[in-house]
């Protein structure tokens, strides 16, 4: 599913900074992977890369049979909005709509009709038991429940991979235990391919395969 | 594009971002609104006073010219300061053979003041005047019935009168006036004509609405005025200007009257054509007044708009970042935030322009002069309005372009 061959990225300025170095790595589909690493060892970056929020200097990133290079904005914009699910740290929903409009957002942009976009949004919600929740504010949500909202804008494009960055930072160990369960069961359940970038390392445990970075490198174990 | 410029959720959000802080909505919505508004109003007021300061000369001909006699300033050949003299008829033909000038209509009145015309039992007070059938060249009143006094009452001294329509509303009180007689001084006149004038202008005394008026020649018999003329109105060729022809006409006057030469006060002379270049360049002046007054307000409300998309831009960085991860195109947002100024601009103009129109209506209800814009030139404004309310949103449109997915999660 994700293949990167000699990954490099170097952020320019006086003193270059050459956060990835050579990264090779391969997921398949339907696996659940965590991405874990000390604060500047560069797993940002590769998230960004990964999501297609970043370009890279050199190497080739492969998504899916996509080769995602040197995108213009358009191009990325469309591929996220197809191929990638994200869920962040800290929800990012757009708080003054409801949950299903949050959820049907991805679906505006790419141009389905308002009824079909609030269906799908309603039934993606459901999945999810979040049904009554539906016309509720963001402000109004719990952060498990927000989490999941956010989890269901993700999957609603149907994505190939779902991308999330500490998706439990925000909430108590109860909720991060329900939403990694969440995680699992789409996983087991569906054979969604997730990766989840954190330095918890409850959360890794919970995974089936954690990468570790070090220094703008995989480490090898 | 697919995702719709028309689509309701693109119309709900900027509802839903422009009710957010309706204060600041509000106020940003005010400038323009006040922009639209005095522009409108500042050109509609410049439109009205003009039409109302021209009414004044309504029916004149632009390039024309009164011409009376005045008592002397300067003694000469034994004529003291102080005494009169009178134009004749052979000054008015005189005045004819000058090149350059146009018509000539000669005015009198029967020198003794307001008299009365009755016909039956129904009796008023009139200026009387007597004109040739060059009068209509250099003002013509408007008739309402019958004619005007035409050559042939001129030559024949017909015994014909035209009846201003008071006059003939408190003799005729039926409105039967035409073809009727009145009776002037013993002598009964045919009615052959009811006018009335738009211009505030009198001459012989008031308006034609409340004179009585009838050949030249006919007055001077029935008032044995003899060969004396009151005064004279005239008309210049085009291209030329009464003014310019002022020392020929002097000339030709000193010619048969004994008038000292540097005697210029001696003779009214009175330049319409002056007037109303004098009225073209003050309206000139308050059109362009106008304009900058209302240009300056209105780019003032524009500036305002463009200000409130640059904060709005900087206030949803993250949500732009988001929608941007969420495959949002920079196009779409563009789209997104142009309507927002597009939305705001266009209400409030629309609004500015309606506030305005209202205000011109009342003015033009109660002044009976039309202050009121057209359709396309209130359509015109509001155009322009949002064509740089457009403008004013795209430096910040743009700005929002630049926002990277990137920031979403870096924003924590």
């Amino acid at each position: 599913m994700i293949t990167l061959h000699d990954i490099n990225k170097t952020y320019p300025g006086i003193v270059p900074l050459h956060v990835l170095r050579d990264v090779n790595l391969h997921i398949d589909k339907g696996e659940l992977v965590s991405i874990m690493g000390a604060s500047g060892s560069g797993k940002s970056t590769l998230l960004n890369i990964l999501g297609i929020l970043d370009n890279y200097d050199s190497g080739e990133y492969w998504l899916d049979g996509v080769l995602i290079k040197n995108l213009s904005e358009n191009r990325s914009a469309e591929l996220r909005n197809k191929m990638i699910g994200f869920v962040f740290q800290s929800f990012n929903l757009i708080n003054y709509k409801d949950a299903l409009e949050n959820v049907a957002l991805p679906l505006f942009y790419q141009g389905v009709s308002r009824r079909k976009r609030r269906k799908l949004a309603m039934e993606q919600l459901d999945k999810l038991g979040l049904a009554d929740r539906a016309h509720h504010l963001p402000g109004e949500l719990s952060g498990g429940q927000k989490q999941r909202v956010a989890l269901a804008r993700a999957l609603i494009t149907n994505p190939s991979i779902i991308l999330a960055d500490e998706p439990t930072g925000a909430l108590d160990s109860k909720t991060s235990r329900e939403v990694m369960q969440i995680f699992r069961e789409l996983n087991a359940e569906q054979n969604m391919t997730i990766i989840i970038v954190t330095h918890d390392p409850a959360v890794g445990e919970q995974t089936n395969r954690i990468i570790r970075i070090l220094d703008g490198q995989i480490a090898l174990r | 594009m697919k995702t719709g410029f028309f689509d309701i959720e693109n119309w709900k959000e900027i509802g839903a971002t422009l009710a957010r802080n309706k204060t600041r909505t509000f106020l940003t919505a005010f400038g323009i609104f006040w922009g639209t508004a005095m522009l409108a109003m500042l050109l509609g007021g410049a439109k009205g006073l003009e039409a109302m300061l021209r009414k004044n000369f309504e029916g004149f001909a632009t390039n024309s010219a009164v011409l009376a006699p005045n008592r002397r300033t300067i003694s000469y050949q034994g004529f003291n300061k102080g005494t009169s003299w009178s134009l004749t008829n052979s000054d008015i033909k005189a005045i004819r053979k000058i090149p350059g000038i146009d018509a000539v209509a000669p005015t009198t009145t029967n020198m003794a003041g307001k008299m009365t015309v009755s016909s039956g039992k129904h009796s008023t007070t009139a200026d009387v005047q007597g004109v040739d059938q060059d009068f209509v060249k250099v003002f013509l009143p408007n008739i309402i019935e019958g004619r005007f006094i035409n050559e042939s009452d001129v030559v024949h001294r017909q015994k014909n009168v035209i009846l201003g329509r008071n006059i003939a509303n408190k003799i005729f009180p039926d409105g039967n006036a035409l073809g009727q007689f009145v009776n002037l001084s013993g002598i009964y006149y045919k009615v052959i004509g009811i006018a009335y004038q738009e211009a505030e202008v009198n001459i012989n005394g008031s308006k034609i609405d409340d004179q009585v008026t009838m050949p030249m020649s006919t007055l001077a018999q029935a008032f044995n005025l003899g060969e004396n003329v009151g005064g004279t109105m005239l008309t210049a060729i085009p291209g030329t200007s009464p003014t310019e022809l002022k020392p020929r006409i002097f000339r030709a006057i000193r010619a048969s009257h004994p008038i000292a030469p540097d005697d210029d006060q001696a003779m009214f002379f009175f330049d319409v054509s002056e007037q109303f270049a004098m009225v073209d360049n003050l309206f000139l002046g308050i059109t362009l007044l106008a304009f900058f007054v209302g240009i300056g307000t209105l780019i003032a409300g524009i500036i305002g708009v463009g200000n409130i998309m640059w904060v709005i831009v900087k206030e949803r960085t993250t949500e732009i970042g988001i929608r941007r991860a969420i495959g949002a195109k920079p196009i779409d947002i563009v789209t997104q935030i142009l309507s927002e100024g597009v939305a705001l601009t266009t209400i409030a103009g629309i609004a500015g322009i309606s506030f305005a129109s209202a205000v011109l209506g009342i003015t033009t209800e109660m002044t009976h002069t039309d202050f009121q814009m057209s359709f396309f030139q209130a359509i015109g404004i509001v155009t322009v309005f949002m064509i740089l309310g457009i403008g004013a949103s795209i430096i910040p449109s743009l700005k929002s372009m630049k926002i990277k997915p990137i920031e979403a999660i870096n924003d924590k």
